[in-house]
């Protein structure tokens, strides 16, 4: 039997693992009856743009995407704050100038937090 | 899908750092009071960038973005169009950094409460992660801290050290509360695999101010004690671990170390259970000093029955006392912190009586459930529930 491999939980993720009844035409993961959106997409997919236009779909996910690439394909320049930062300040945080050790703060491994205990 | 309730973090979650259970235990508090909720934080590493689980919804922040502020705007811009979305059932929205406060306190129409919870100041903790950041960056960056504590509705911190460095920025008194770290208890947990006989355990991340060149340089000086090694549970990849590693060479104790990387945090509670002593050097830097922090790790070391040995710092006498839960010592003094462990070492009586009452500490009084307690009291605070 295929099992869902669709992430679940909240601080400890794992995969859902019911008994998949379809595979995502967005990444080919396997979804079982529960986490598959409409078309088959596991929800992840569905709530990325391009994802299937589904009028009833229930998560706002569509729509937030949509407003998101609309409010900052102009940046958010709405806001002062981040105007009042020069491309002098913004050099001084690109990846490799941190101490975290030449490999810069940035990675797909990394989290971005900058405080930790 | 309506919320009542969100949180917001420019934080990966989960992860394997001591702000991923921090983040987990207060999104869950405020989730539990309000029937479900949004969780916006950073994505990548593999995590879905959308997950449902019951009521919660939890979306992440996928751009890939290098340059810091460059990234931090597209986030606020991306938590700003979430909040749109949600502003008319929206009642409390908790946002744990200066990113996520603003678009939260800048949302037209809004009529939430928002909770900025502090756990360090950008502006200082930034001069030392990004040394080419001026004072005048770091001054814009206080600006903006200024503007998010005036705005606010309430302030939580996990210290009184950090409470008093938001109230010196001028933030009402009245609107600060501290809701402490927490730990949950662990049971019994079982020796991990390739645990050595005997060892002193750090726990957490690299950073110089964590004063893990501190912690080598006094391992050195414990090189008598043959089968004793130091176990590193590095909460970031190992990629990151090159300079300690460069320097444990330098000194000559690499060979004598264990290293563990992101281990999930069950693991790391049997890490700690186990050991000897566990160790935690923070420096006497300004960022540990003057903003404060609020040592998970030393509350989780005490939780797990395992004498500390700490750098006296007042933020680390919030949580426990010299010769009661552990031994304090002085900052950057890497002979000090060697004979504290030694010591600790040659009276494993005195070590584990140490231990068992650090943990009757925890159970006493530092537990997330009395930390959760806490926060919810905030929260009927500001926003009674029978609206
Ligand atoms: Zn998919
Ligand atoms: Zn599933």
């Amino acid at each position: 039997m295929t099992r869902c491999t669709v992430t679940t939980g909240f601080f400890l993720l794992g995969r859902c693992g019911r008994a998949a009844v379809a595979a995502c035409p967005g990444c080919g993961r396997p979804v079982c009856a529960e986490h598959a959106v409409q078309g088959g997409y596991c929800p992840s997919c569905a709530a990325q743009a391009g994802g299937p236009p589904d009028p009833h779909d229930p998560s706002f996910a569509s729509a937030y995407r949509r407003r998101y690439y609309e409010s900052s394909s102009q940046t958010y320049y709405d806001n002062q704050w981040y105007s009042s930062f020069d491309s002098y300040d913004r050099g001084a945080f690109n990846p490799g100038d941190d101490y975290s050790y030449g490999e810069g703060d940035f990675g797909p491994d990394d989290g971005t937090g900058f405080v930790d205990s | 899908m309506r919320h009542r309730a969100a949180y917001f973090a420019f934080d990966r979650f989960p992860s394997g750092k001591g702000s991923a259970v921090h983040i987990a235990q207060m999104a869950d508090e405020l989730f539990e009071r309000s029937g479900g909720g949004l969780l916006g934080v950073l994505g990548g590493g593999g995590l879905p960038g959308y997950q449902r689980e019951g009521a919660r919804e939890i979306v992440r922040f996928e751009e890939q973005i290098p340059n810091l502020i460059d990234r931090a705007e597209a986030y606020s811009a991306w938590a700003a169009a979430l909040l749109r979305e949600h502003v008319e059932s929206l009642e409390i929205v908790h946002v744990r950094d200066p990113w996520s406060a603003l678009p939260a306190l800048t949302a037209e129409d809004r009529d939430y409460k928002v909770v900025f919870e502090v756990n360090g100041l950008p502006s200082i903790e930034m001069g030392h992660t990004w040394p080419w950041a001026s004072p005048a960056t770091l001054g814009k960056i206080r600006e903006l801290e200024r503007f998010c504590l005036d705005r606010c509705d309430a302030v939580v911190v996990p210290s009184r050290v950090i409470g008093d460095a938001v109230r010196r920025l001028g933030t009402a008194a009245e609107k600060v509360h501290l809701v402490p770290n927490g730990a949950d208890l662990p049971g019994e947990t079982a020796r991990p695999a390739g645990a050595p006989d005997r060892y002193v355990v750090y726990v957490g991340a690299l950073q110089p101010w964590q004063g893990i060149d501190v912690l080598l340089r006094a391992f050195a000086r414990l090189g008598d004690l043959a089968d004793l090694r130091l176990v590193i549970c590095s909460s970031v990849p190992e990629r990151r671990a090159k300079p300690v590693r460069r320097l444990a060479e330098r000194l000559g104790v690499a060979d004598r170390l264990d290293w563990r990387f992101a281990l999930p945090h069950p693991e790391v509670a049997a890490w700690l259970a186990h050991a000897a002593v566990s160790v935690a050097p923070l420096t006497g830097c300004a960022r540990n000093l003057d903003q404060g922090c609020a040592p998970l790790k030393v509350i989780e070391s005490m939780a797990a029955g395992v004498p500390v040995v700490a750098s006296d710092l007042p933020a680390v006498r919030e949580l426990m006392a010299d010769g009661e839960h552990g031994r304090l010592v002085p900052a950057d003094r890497p002979a000090e912190l060697a004979r504290a462990v030694r010591i600790l070492l040659e009276y494993p009586g005195e070590a584990a009586a140490m231990g068992a009452r650090a943990r009757a500490r925890v159970a006493g009084g530092l537990t997330w459930t009395r930390s959760r307690a806490r926060l919810a009291e905030v929260y009927r605070t500001i926003a009674p529930s029978d609206r």
